[in-house]
This record gives structure tokens, C-alpha cells and sequence, in this order.
């Protein structure tokens, strides 16, 4: 029985980790013109278990990418130089909708494991009954 | 009467099988993202089982059991060792999927063979 709610405890600890994933990278989509903004980058880690044999996981510090603004050449933006360029963010779109493709993917089987280990419990459960 | 009992220890130790090894997946998918995280299995049920027979001396699942030497590390899980992701991670979430599968089916086989090993017994009990 603990082994169930061992695995419901990680899945839901996996589909939250994947959910912040989620929302950082809504956030940098929705940044992606915004000038000077570096894009966020989400880590996981395996986070620190009470010596049980199921650890679950969870999202470690969030850094900021530190490649290179892109360049924009916009000579009547107020932020530009005298080149008549400003930085803009480093966000690739592509890269961050394909990226949430994937988070997409790993929440659905999370929580297709989170359904089915409650499906074998109360099948279990179910022997109690009849 | 009852001297074919083991047919329930039998289908709790699969159930119980099976629910370690539903725990062990859910984990897998939880990390499949984690970098450097190496998977988990179980080891097949037919391998480590070995079923009750009269004569032999009792069955050991733990160490502290009477007779008991059976390695916890074999109902722990063993390390998935095989092909690498560039992060270090070696899960495959298809893989996962379908061992969840195979899982949630042995799940149901040790269930209905309890439930019906049960229902004979208590046909049997029932017409004394």
C-alpha cells in the first residue's frame, strides 16, 4: 500500500516540477521582445528524500542563460545606441515552444502513472469489498 | 484442505511485485528529465520468486525473516545501465510506459487469481 502512495507521491511531485517548467518558460515566450531580458533556465534536481527508497524530484535553482543579446538594429528606439542598435533578449522562440512540447509530454505521463497507481489501489480495495 | 494456501502467497508476493515495480516506473517518469538520474527496475518476478513447497524450510522476503537471507537488494530494484541521453539520464519514457503496462497487467493476473482462489475457498467452506 505504500508502495502506492509512494508512486502517487512522486508523480504529483514530477507533474508539479514540470508544471513550474512550464510557467518559466510562458514567462520567457512572453519576454521574447523584451529588451535586455535573459532567458530563464529550469534545472531538475532529485530532491533530498527522508532515506526512502522513492525520492522525488523537484526544480533546483533557476539561472539566467548568459549567451549573447541579440542585436537590433532600430535607430529610433530609445534604448538604441550610436550604432543605432539596442540588445534585445536572447530567447529562441522555436527552441522554447519545442521545449514546451516536452514538458507537455512528461506532465501527461506523469500523470498517466499518477492515474493508473490509483486504478491498482482501488482494485486492490476492491477485493476488501466483496 | 488447505494445504494449497500457497496459491494466495504466491499471488500477494506478485501483487506486491507489481506495486513496487508501479512505484519504481512512476519514479522514472518522475526524473525522466533529471539530468544524470540512472533508472530504476525490478528484476522479473519468475527470477527472484521462489515459490513455497512443503518440504522446503519457510520463505524469506527480509533479512531479519526466519532463514532469511534473501538480499533486499533484489526487491530494492537494480540501476538501468544502457543508453545514455547527452545529460547522463537513461530513461526512455516509451519504455516506462510499457513496463507500466506489463505492471498494472501482472497487477490484475495476481489480483484475479486471489479473488477466484477465494471464491473457491469459500465455495468449499460453504457446503459443510
Amino acid at each position: 500500500m505504500s508502495d502506492f502512495s509512494s508512486a502517487r507521491s512522486v508523480s504529483a511531485s514530477g507533474m508539479q516540477a514540470q508544471a513550474q517548467r512550464l510557467r518559466h518558460l510562458s514567462e520567457n515566450i512572453s519576454n521574447a521582445d523584451t529588451p535586455g531580458y535573459r532567458r530563464k533556465l529550469v534545472s531538475f534536481e532529485t530532491a533530498l528524500g527522508q532515506g526512502d527508497r522513492i525520492s522525488e524530484v523537484g526544480v533546483g535553482r533557476v539561472r539566467l542563460d548568459q549567451t549573447e543579446l541579440s542585436k537590433v538594429y532600430d535607430p529610433s528606439h530609445p534604448l538604441a545606441d550610436e550604432a543605432g542598435q539596442y540588445s534585445g533578449s536572447n530567447v529562441n522562440l522555436l527552441i522554447e515552444l519545442s521545449d514546451a512540447r516536452e514538458a507537455q509530454r512528461s506532465y501527461e505521463a506523469n500523470l498517466k502513472m499518477f492515474d493508473q497507481a490509483r486504478n491498482m489501489s482501488s482494485s486492490l480495495m476492491q477485493l476488501l469489498r466483496n | 484442505m488447505f494445504e494449497n494456501l500457497v496459491v494466495f502467497q504466491t499471488a500477494s508476493a506478485m501483487a506486491g511485485h507489481a506495486a513496487q515495480s508501479q512505484a519504481l516506473i512512476s519514479q522514472n517518469v518522475a526524473k525522466a528529465d533529471t539530468p544524470g538520474y540512472v533508472g530504476k527496475q525490478m528484476l522479473p518476478f519468475g527470477d527472484i520468486y521462489t515459490a513455497p513447497d512443503g518440504a522446503s524450510a519457510q520463505r524469506a522476503t527480509r533479512e531479519r525473516h526466519l532463514n532469511g537471507s534473501a538480499s533486499s537488494t533484489l526487491m530494492a530494484g537494480v540501476d538501468m545501465r544502457g543508453a545514455d541521453n547527452p545529460n547522463g539520464n537513461t530513461i526512455s519514457l516509451e519504455t516506462e510506459l510499457l513496463k507500466a503496462a506489463q505492471a498494472k497487467s501482472h497487477h490484475d493476473r495476481a489480483l484475479a487469481i486471489y479473488k477466484s482462489s477465494l471464491d473457491v475457498l469459500r465455495a468449499a467452506s460453504r457446503t459443510r
